[in-house]
């Protein structure tokens, strides 16, 4: 049952460096500013193939302006970013985001949202008329293939969302706080269907969120963004078995490991606005 | 038993609703008929009377050649306005320059009263079908550009990432989220613009050379044709309010997704 993860033996190294060979993402030396606000700077960051790599860090600190340059909607002011060894310089095939207010075309049903992407990249109407409702099914949106989305609850919507992602079978995803604007319930329902998803169809994940909790439960490995301008303060492995289940979260190295970002994550300033979040 | 009918009164295709229409608008014409037979024929006509009036000119043909010639101008206008309203709107959105160039003048003559602008078009363009129709243009334009740019800069900033980051060209920014979210807004322009297209025509018609229903209306005033004057009206009126209706039903439809109208 405990599948080893395939870059299990390299993930021992020290995480200052992060350098990996078969790494699908290589963030590099990556700075952003808006004028005079420096909003992070010298991000190194590599995602390895099938690798899920989950960020955590306060709010504002930047970890969606971190997500756009990865995915190439905005430039950074220095440093670069690489997928599969193509330097980003704007949006590459294979890689989808999930956005955090799900960014659904509200007048187009389910079944046109999900095939969207998979219209752009030029897919055959046989094609679309086989995978969206294949898609449609893999996150439990089955029957609602013809609903807009103000029919819909904020986790369908999220679904829905995923779908479209995954729709295009892209080697990379690219979540921003994927689970943050459904409720509790739901969250933990999405984030186990979403983990039984990346086992039968691994990909390469930038998983970015607030939860300490879903950080450790997601990622293989945890990057905690900190500071002002905001940097890479410390990588945690997460050596916790997969697949990540329910009884994930009963395994006693997930408490330690848990206390270990919170403590990373935490100085006194931001201790109480983090726990209220939490 | 009120709560009853109340409920009836909600329930959109129900019969009691038309019902309701028909017995309110008997009213209003028993309610005229009463006033009319009271009052010197010279200032109200009658309810028969105009309608005695309109059967009238539909039995001559006048009526049907007015609406014929009438409606042609009003709908190269009114298509003229949707047309141009929308590209132009759409354009203005997307394209910052022609926006900032353009906006004190999109200002200044959203402001100007159109009917003062006649005598104007009428000293460039003379009396003939193309002053008339740019007449109702002018009218309906307006509210048609407004709220389509107003539509489309409404779009949250996170829908075109959303389009750019499935590698989205520009024209399918267009087709996928420009247009469709943007459509609703100018439909209701288009509304009022029905309204005021209607407006400009008769204004075109009766400053312009006389034509159409314009001048059946100013016939009947000249000849103090009172029944005639009234019918002519009421014509206008009705065809105001189907209109209107047309352009409720196409905005309701172009609306759907928004779940607004269940
Ligand atoms: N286009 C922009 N122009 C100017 N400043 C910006 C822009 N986008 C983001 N910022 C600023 O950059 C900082 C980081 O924003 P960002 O949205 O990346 O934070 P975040 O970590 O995703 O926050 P949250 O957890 O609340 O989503 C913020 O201070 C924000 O105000
Ligand atoms: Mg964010």
């Amino acid at each position: 049952m405990n599948i080893p993860h395939p870059i299990a033996a390299e993930r021992k190294e020290p995480s200052a460096s992060p350098a990996r060979a078969n790494a699908r993402i290589r963030v590099q030396g990556l700075a952003k500013r808006y004028g005079a606000l420096e909003v992070f700077r010298n991000v190194n960051v590599d995602v390895g193939d099938r690798e899920i790599v989950a960020i955590v860090g306060p709010s504002g600190c930047g970890k969606t302006t971190l997500l756009r340059c990865i995915d190439g909607l905005i430039a950074p002011s220095s440093g670069k970013v690489e997928i599969s060894g193509v330097e980003v310089t704007a949006p590459l095939p294979g890689v989808a985001m999930v956005f955090q207010q799900f960014g659904l075309f509200p007048w187009k049903t389910v079944f046109n949202n999900v095939a969207y992407g998979l219209r752009l990249a030029g897919a055959s109407k046989a094609e679309i008329r086989e995978r969206v409702p294949r898609f449609i099914k893999l996150v439990g949106l089955a029957g609602f293939e013809d609903a807009y989305p103000y029919q819909l609850s904020g986790g369908m919507q999220q679904r829905c969302g995923l779908a479209r992602a995954l729709a295009i079978e892209p080697s990379v995803l690219l979540m921003d706080e994927p689970f943050a604007a459904v409720d509790a319930q739901t969250r933990e329902i999405l984030q186990f269907e979403l983990l039984r998803i990346w086992e039968v169809r691994p990909t390469s994940m930038v998983f970015v969120t607030h939860s300490i909790e879903e950080a450790v439960l997601m990622g293989h490995r945890v990057v905690v963004l900190k500071g002002r301008p905001a940097g890479v303060f410390e990588i945690i492995e997460v050596d916790l078995p997969h697949p990540r289940t329910r009884e994930t979260l009963m395994h006693p190295h997930f408490a330690q490991l848990r206390e270990h970002v919170w403590t990373t994550l935490m100085d006194e300033a931001r201790a109480a606005e983090l726990q209220l979040q939490r | 038993m009120r709560r009853g009918f109340e409920s009836m009164l909600q329930d959109k295709s129900g019969l009691a609703r038309y019902a309701t229409y028909a017995v309110a608008l008997a009213a209003g014409a028993i309610i005229w008929q009463l006033i009319a037979s009271r009052t010197n024929p010279a200032f109200l006509a009658s309810f028969t009377a105009t309608i005695d009036a309109i059967a009238g000119m539909v039995q001559s043909g006048a009526l049907g050649r007015a609406l014929a010639s009438s409606t042609l101008v009003y709908l190269t206008g009114l298509g003229a306005a949707i047309v141009v309203g929308i590209s132009l709107g759409l354009l203005l959105a997307r394209v910052r320059l022609l926006r900032v160039g353009l906006e004190s003048y999109i200002m200044v003559l959203y402001a100007t009263p159109m009917v003062a602008l006649i005598p104007f078009i009428m000293s460039m363009m003379g009396f003939g079908f193309a002053p008339k129709a740019l007449v109702v243009f002018l009218f309906a334009f307006f509210s048609i550009l407004y709220n389509t740019v107003e539509g489309a800069r409404s779009l949250k900033p996170e829908m075109l990432e959303v389009a750019q980051s499935f590698r989205s060209g520009e024209w399918g920014i267009w087709r996928d989220v420009l247009v469709p979210h943007t459509l609703p807004y100018s439909m209701t322009g288009i509304r009022q613009g029905i309204g005021r297209g209607l407006v400009g025509l008769v204004a075109g018609e009766f400053f312009l050379s006389g034509t159409g229903i314009g001048l059946l209306i100013m016939q009947s005033e000249r000849d103090f044709d009172v029944p005639g004057l009234y019918g002519s009206i009421l014509v206008v009126t009705i065809l105001g309010v189907l209109l209107m209706g047309i352009g409720r039903a196409l905005e309701n439809r172009f609306t759907a997704w928004r779940g607004l109208n269940r």
